[in-house]
């Protein structure tokens, strides 16, 4: 084939500039798809972030069952967790501070009687995953006199367990758009090559290769897909600047929450090269499929 | 230049195109293909072409065997040939100067040589003040020139024309024959399909004539069998 890229630019911008829907549908169908793809790359990476963040205020209760020794406990619960700071907080402590925490509100605690709350040993172990706190408060349950133990766990365990889910349905739901992605941009370019089916066969009666034909419906498909997925990264930056502040103002572990910990470069680079990657593949079923069905010209 | 032996096309479920076509055009002839209407005459220039193969026998272009061009050369094999239509098949939405320029991008030429031969065809055709306009906007005399400008613009050693006349008023039809004609005294061999007898009988050149996809006459043999050189 005769290499004229400067050619086949010209060709492929003057395609795209004479048939403007196509290029519209196209590049549409590959934003929807590299969007999607990136919001979804995007939660993950901040739900990480989030159990990463959450590693280091591990803060675990056992609470006491009535009648239970608290200094028992407490020793107990040191040699569980040795190293750690242990503390034993009586109920009275436990109903002060629920009534320093209530402020203008503790008067809603008059009439409460001081064994309303159970007495608790509190263990602070910073730098513990959720895994390993899990199995520290698992240990903790064996102190004398434990009713339950508590570690501000379920809405971390639901994240945790919809990561992991998220994670393992990741790989097959994006392969999956991916593929309907590059079908569907495919069959709009299938439009495109049969709209100008004059033109290959007249190209090819001047003795045009398939390759020269077939070059600008490649940069055509390239170019959607670049332009596709340029416009999707750049409104998942405008969303994360939009909701990141919100996040860090309703959830204290979002604080250190960064643009590289849900949108690093590299899965914006990715980002890039998949929508350039499908507008290829798509652009490459279309017009093949359509030399194959047309092998006399 | 070009040689067919005993060739044979039929498509499934129609009658043979082609029976038996026995034929040799050499380098340098002018020849007319004629015949009334399914005759066989644009098969046997679609064969030439190599847009498909011959059912059975063997047709030789430039002395290569055409059943054994794999379908990755025959763009090649093309860039040697020139082909008119009579519906002319110009690209309506470029400009006759891009209709022009299109075998001589397909071959790779820079863009400045691109641009000083198709200014020069057409000023030799009288239609370098037509450069810039489309196709539609064009007379269909000025078209089929157009048409014929471009298929020459490589300079092919073979020119087929599938009833190049065939949608033009007579003067017209001179004008297209001429630059058939200039192009064959250059040196390309020309073969012409066409159905309209006054051609024949005002260009004395070989007319090979089809019926039913059979060779009725060829104004060669006829010629060689009364002793003419």
């Amino acid at each position: 084939m005769t290499f004229r890229p400067r050619y086949f630019l010209r060709r492929a911008a003057d395609a795209m500039r004479r048939g403007p829907y196509v290029t519209a549908v196209g590049t549409g169908t590959i934003f929807v798809a590299v969007f999607v793809t990136g919001l979804f790359a995007g939660a993950l990476g901040g739900a990480e972030r989030l159990l990463a963040a959450w590693a280091g205020e591990v803060h675990l209760s056992v609470y006491l069952a009535p009648g239970a020794d608290l200094e028992a406990a407490r020793a107990a619960a040191a040699r569980i967790a040795p190293g750690r700071e242990v503390d034993a907080i009586p109920a009275v402590v436990a109903l002060r501070r629920l009534a320093e925490g209530l402020g203008d509100d503790a008067r809603l605690l008059d009439g409460v009687g001081p064994d309303a709350l159970p007495d608790s040993v509190e263990v602070l172990a910073p730098g513990l995953s959720l895994a390993q706190a899990r199995a520290l408060a698992a240990r903790l349950r064996q102190v004398p006199g434990a009713a339950d133990v508590d570690f501000g766990n379920a809405w971390l365990e639901k994240l945790e367990t919809f990561v992991a889910r998220a994670r393992a349905a990741a790989v097959v739901l994006l392969g999956a758009l991916a593929l309907a992605t590059a079908l569907l941009v495919s069959n709009t370019l299938r439009l495109a090559v049969f709209a100008r089916r004059d033109e290959i066969e007249i190209m090819k009666l001047v003795g045009a290769t398939d390759g020269f034909v077939g070059a600008p419906f490649l940069l055509e498909g390239l170019a959607q897909g670049l332009l596709g997925s340029s416009l999707a990264v750049l409104v998942l930056l405008a969303a994360h600047a939009a909701v990141a502040p919100r996040l860090r103002a309703a959830v204290k572990l979002a604080e250190g929450l960064r643009l590289a910990d849900t949108l690093p470069w590299p899965l914006l680079g990715s980002l890039l090269a998949a929508g350039a990657a499908i507008g290829l593949l798509a652009s490459a079923l279309a017009i093949l499929r359509f030399l194959k069905q047309r092998p006399s010209l | 230049m070009i040689q067919l032996f005993h060739v044979h096309k039929e498509y499934p479920g129609d009658g043979p195109a082609l029976t038996d076509v026995t034929l040799e055009v050499e380098k340098g002839e002018f020849v007319f293909l004629t015949g009334p209407s399914g005759a066989g005459k644009s098969t046997l220039l679609r064969l030439i072409f190599c847009a498909e193969p011959a059912t059975s026998g063997q047709l030789l272009l430039f002395g290569k065997n055409v059943a054994k061009i794999r379908a990755a050369a025959i763009p090649q094999v093309r860039r040697n040939i020139g082909f008119v239509f009579q519906d002319f098949k110009l690209l309506p939405d470029r400009t006759v100067a891009e209709n022009v320029a299109l075998p001589l991008e397909v071959r790779g030429l820079p863009d400045r040589d691109v641009k000083r031969k198709v200014k020069m065809l057409l000023r030799s055709v009288g239609l370098e003040h037509r450069a810039d306009k489309f196709p539609p906007s064009l007379s269909g005399g000025e078209q089929q020139r157009v048409a014929v400008v471009r298929a020459l613009a490589p300079d092919p050693a073979l020119l087929l024309a599938d009833e190049p006349t065939g949608n033009l008023d007579p003067d017209r039809t001179l004008e297209v024959m001429e630059l058939l004609h200039g192009a064959n005294a250059r040196g390309t061999t020309v073969v012409v399909a066409t159905h309209d007898r006054t051609l024949l009988e005002r260009y004395k050149r070989r007319t090979v004539a089809l019926e039913r996809g059979r060779v009725a006459s060829d104004g060669a043999e006829i010629r060689r069998a009364a002793g003419a050189p």
